[in-house]
């Protein structure tokens, strides 16, 4: 939701893409074609952005400039490159549909070169980028109640862009580090024999304190912008509130129900066995990540902290607002569209390599029953693709460790991949494949995936 | 080594930045790692610490931070703290429920205990000055070897109440060794150091049961003595107080404990024995023996397993105790699983003829410093007993042999003294650890090895695998495409990778699984 963020994303993005894209796709089912034209289009557009930053900046501290600029167009320029921009038609335009609601009516967006964009990634966030290129991640989308609150998360990342933030914070940052107080406190701390590391640290945390509070500035100045936008389309004012509440808990919601996994796993021919997923002995096993923490230490530690100040900063203008619509386009493929994007992040998670999360989504598919052949297929396919990695002792790179701020059902699974043995992968697997062969039988792929876990179990 | 490996990457890590013309924050930071290893419960890695300077606060203090993380190296609690600058951090360990660290402070010969809760927080603190004496004795001996094995340490966690801490020690004229007990539960703490007057006294810990903290003792009449007596020493876990000190050996046989576990309710003692006339150093056991002792320490019932008559129906065993192309056995460890089999975990090695030694004695008129006889360490052996401590099964395990050249006059000792000196003088055996699993259910064993094949030159990580009765083997190459590549400990089963890309300036860390 914040560009000031865009750095940490962009490493987070950075851990992602460092993991080998190599796609042995199955006709698993008509994922989105994306339009390749379009996205290329937009990689150009990036790359002239970045050659006229680059002309804009003065000869003071060029070098400065063009290593943030370098970094920061390395990974937009990635970005376009990747298959997580969804840019197939049907998904796509919907979501101009939607933009041109909020720049049709808002004569400071005329002319906008803003390119707005579902993405593939799993994690809950929308993200302006600096130059122009905004996501809005399907993790994020799929939490969505209406239409109203994507244009309003769309309304934010705009502003972000209209006001500036991206280039004010960069300018910011490279003035700061040249500045003669600032050179001259690094030096006087590097001479200091005695208690420099303390000085450091202080130093440090002024500095970034400076770095926060204009983060969160530059939030309340993009939701009050947003609110502005907004208001002229005529979507619904409350889908902000609605929006920033839904921001607030994100990290302790689920679109689908806990993962089951003793039930998911479990057949006749390959009981599900206790001893994969049971607790251990831990260091420091009582400390609660959270509990020595105040509340305001506890939100910041959220994905998008600051929701319930945000909220209290706009509550007078959202509370005397009246009427808006919920949906303005289209509610039926807005419902259709989380379905399928849920699909196209457990995809993208596969394609790159994160089979953790894939098997994570693929199986909360098949428990809710929704798309049950393609969570099969996929839970089959990631299964055999596991076991590879195991054998050849590259798992580590393919799979989470738990993790705190992960969901409980979803560390369990980790925990299961953790301890389940390779033998056990392929009894559990060749046993999941034959409970579901009947009703598989006419799935494209899917007798594949049966034979590679048999021959896998009769290793 | 590993361990330094391990700190080399993290410091790499962060001195990725010190190449800026300007001044910055990173390349001011000055940070130096002076420990870190894996902290376990028994044998398994639940987690693991780095700790460094963080700050010198003036020229005898420095600031600490202790980082610790779990066993998938996610930080769980900085600890920041001041003290001399001669503090490091010795051992570690963790009883299910708590966490202690033994700092040692070398200008001031003060150990310090500090037991850490369940909730994070630092419960006790438990103090100990070593006089000049011990401090030289433990310069040899507790402080001098630093290996995967962690020879000469000692810090063993009783589940949920505390720690047994055993070490050298001097006493009067004797160097002898010191056994503390440090409570987790509240503070308190015992003491038991055992005199003889003037002899050498080694100390090993077996295990704790029912009360009962289970030590093998052995005392050596001088420095050459080769026939040091054998006890079992039986410990109360509450005061301290010597319950028993039983000699181990009978009229048939010297016995020495290896190990103990405890199969339906009584302590089992397994380990090699000996003629009774013979010298430990020098002769051959002459098999295993499995003694089942009670809490008073005495025997109730034995089992001996010898190499002529049991093993041979399963070996190739000479009446020297060789088996054929593996040579002798060293035995490395020894595990109870939770049926009640038993395995012996051992190596090979054997005197050949040193074509250097031999060409650098002619040229030199037999004055080359090299033996004309070195040692081949070769194959790797598991040594399978039933619960009734039958033997049923042996198998070797290939890997390319080794050699290992010896100084001048070493080449008379015998081939069962000269394991000893693999072992412990010159550290040239392959394995490197066993780790089990809580409940006993599943082992494993690992090994260094070099392959020279076609398609890959490079050292290997190797592991045998023992889980709810079948065994596997599993073989990581490490040489990679990264700079260095390191395999340390991870948890019961897996390994930690650490790949070292010096171009990129990358470390990648992941864990894999032995299969």
């Amino acid at each position: 939701m914040r560009t000031v963020r865009a750095n940490l994303i962009l490493c987070l993005l950075l851990c992602v893409i460092h993991l080998p894209v190599i796609a042995q796709l199955q006709p698993v089912y008509s994922f989105q074609q994306d339009d390749t034209v379009l996205r290329k289009n937009y990689y150009d557009q990036t790359i002239k952005k970045k050659e006229l930053l680059l002309a804009s900046v003065g000869k003071e501290y060029a070098k400065d400039y063009k290593a943030i600029y370098d970094d920061q167009f390395k990974e937009i320029g990635g970005f376009w490159k990747s298959s997580r921009a969804v840019t197939s038609p049907g998904i796509y335009n919907y979501l101009q549909s939607v933009v041109q609601n909020i720049i049709s009516v808002n004569p400071e967006l005329k002319g906008t070169d803003a390119r707005i964009v579902f993405t593939r990634d799993w994690w809950p966030n929308a993200v302006s980028m600096g130059d122009g290129s905004v996501a809005i991640n399907a993790g994020l989308f799929i939490f969505m109640s209406s239409e109203a609150e994507l244009a309003f998360i769309i309304c934010h990342e705009l502003a972000h862009y209209y006001l500036g933030h991206t280039p004010e914070k960069i300018k910011k940052y490279v003035e700061t580090i040249n500045s003669d107080a600032y050179q001259a406190e690094l030096k006087r701390i590097a001479k200091t024999t005695y208690g420099a590391g303390g000085q450091l640290e202080a130093f440090a945390k002024s500095t970034a304190f400076g770095s926060h509070r204009h983060s969160r500035e530059s939030e309340a100045a993009a939701d009050k912008q947003a609110y502005l936008f907004l208001k002229r389309t005529g979507y619904d004012i409350g889908a902000i509130r609605s929006a920033l509440e839904m921001l607030d808990r994100i990290d302790d919601t689920s679109v689908y129900k806990p993962l089951n996994l003793a039930q998911v796993f479990n057949t006749k021919e390959y009981p599900f066995r206790k001893k994969w997923i049971e607790k251990e002995s831990a260091i420091f096993a009582q400390v609660n990540d959270n509990s020595s923490f105040t509340a305001q230490e506890k939100d910041s530690l959220k994905t998008h902290p600051d929701c319930t100040k945000r909220i209290a900063l706009l509550a007078d203008s959202i509370n005397a607002a009246t009427g808006g619509k919920k949906f303005m386009v289209n509610e039926n493929l807005f419902s259709q569209l989380k379905k399928d994007l849920f699909l196209e992040i457990t995809e993208e998670c596969y394609r790159a390599k994160n089979l953790s999360r894939n098997l994570y989504y693929s199986l909360l598919l098949l428990q809710a029953e929704e798309n049950k052949d393609i969570a099969v297929y996929s839970i089959a396919r990631c299964l055999n693709d596991l076991f590879d990695k195991q054998k050849n002792h590259k798992l580590g790179t393919a799979v989470d460790t738990e993790s705190k701020s992960f969901p409980e059902d979803y560390n369990l699974l980790l925990r299961m991949l953790e301890r389940i043995r390779l033998d056990e992968m392929a009894g559990l697997n060749y046993a999941f494949c034959n409970e579901h062969a009947a009703v598989m039988k006419d799935f494209p792929g899917f007798d594949k995936e049966l034979i590679k876990a048999k021959k896998s179990k009769d290793q | 080594m590993k361990q330094r490996v391990l700190a080399a990457g993290l410091i790499a890590l962060t001195t990725l930045c010190v190449q800026a013309q300007k001044l910055t924050i990173e390349n001011v930071q000055k940070v130096a790692l002076r420990n870190s290893d894996a902290i376990k419960e028994g044998t398994e890695v639940k987690g693991y610490y780095f700790f460094y300077v963080s700050d010198k606060i003036d020229k005898r203090t420095n600031e600490y931070t202790l980082q610790i993380t779990d066993n998938n190296l996610k930080k769980l609690k900085d600890i920041k703290f001041q003290d001399s600058k001669d503090v490091t951090i010795l051992e570690s360990s963790f009883n299910g429920t708590d966490l202690i660290f033994l700092f040692y402070n070398e200008d001031a010969r003060t150990f310090e205990y500090q037991v850490y809760g369940a909730d994070g927080k630092k419960k006790h603190v438990y103090n100990r000055e070593l006089t000049k004496k011990e401090k030289r004795y433990l310069a040899m001996s507790y402080l001098a070897v630093d290996d995967e094995e962690q020879t000469y340490k000692g810090l063993y966690p009783i589940e949920g109440r505390g720690f047994i801490s055993n070490m050298p020690s001097r006493e009067d004229r004797d160097y002898t060794f010191q056994v503390d007990y440090f409570s987790s539960e509240k503070r308190k703490q015992w003491t038991f150091t055992p005199t003889e007057g003037g002899k050498k006294l080694i100390g090993d810990y077996l295990g704790t049961y029912n009360g009962v903290v289970y030590f093998e003792v052995l005392k050596y009449g001088g420095a050459f003595d080769g026939k040091p007596d054998s006890y079992l020493l039986g410990l109360d876990l509450e005061t301290g107080r010597q319950l028993f000190e039983n000699p181990t050996d009978n009229a048939k046989y010297r016995f020495y404990p290896a190990s103990m576990s405890v199969v339906s309710g009584k302590a089992v003692i397994f380990g090699e024995y000996y003629d009774p006339n013979g010298n430990v150093a020098k002769d051959k056991s002459l098999g295993f023996a499995f003694i089942m002792v009670d809490e008073k320490g005495k025997v109730v019932g034995e089992k001996y397993c010898s190499w002529d008559l049991e093993m041979g129906k399963y070996l190739d065993v000479s009446s020297k105790g060789k088996i054929a192309d593996f040579g002798y056995m060293f035995v490395h460890n020894i595990i109870q699983t939770a049926d009640g089999s038993v395995f012996a975990i051992g190596e090979g090695y054997k005197k050949v003829a040193s074509g250097l030694g031999i060409a650098a004695n002619i040229l030199t008129g037999g004055r080359g410093g090299i033996a004309s006889i070195k040692i081949k360490v070769t194959d790797m052996i598991l040594l399978k007993f039933d619960k009734d401590f039958n033997i049923k099964e042996a198998k070797i395990y290939d890997k390319n042999s080794n050699s290992v050249e010896l100084p001048n006059g070493y080449g008379t000792v015998s081939g069962p003294l000269l394991g000893k000196m693999v072992k412990y003088t010159f550290g040239e055996f392959d394995y490197s650890y066993s780790q089990v699993n809580k409940d006993n259910t599943s082992f494993t064993v690992c090994y260094s090895d070099y392959e020279r094949g076609k398609n890959y030159k490079g050292g290997t990580f190797n592991s045998i695998t023992y889980n709810e009765g079948k065994i596997t083997t599993d073989k990581i190459q490490t040489k990679s495409d990264a700079s260095r590549t390191a395999v340390l400990p991870g948890k019961q089963g897996q390994v930690l990778i650490m790949d070292y890309y010096r171009k990129a300036k990358r470390l990648d860390v992941h864990f894999e699984k032995l299969n």
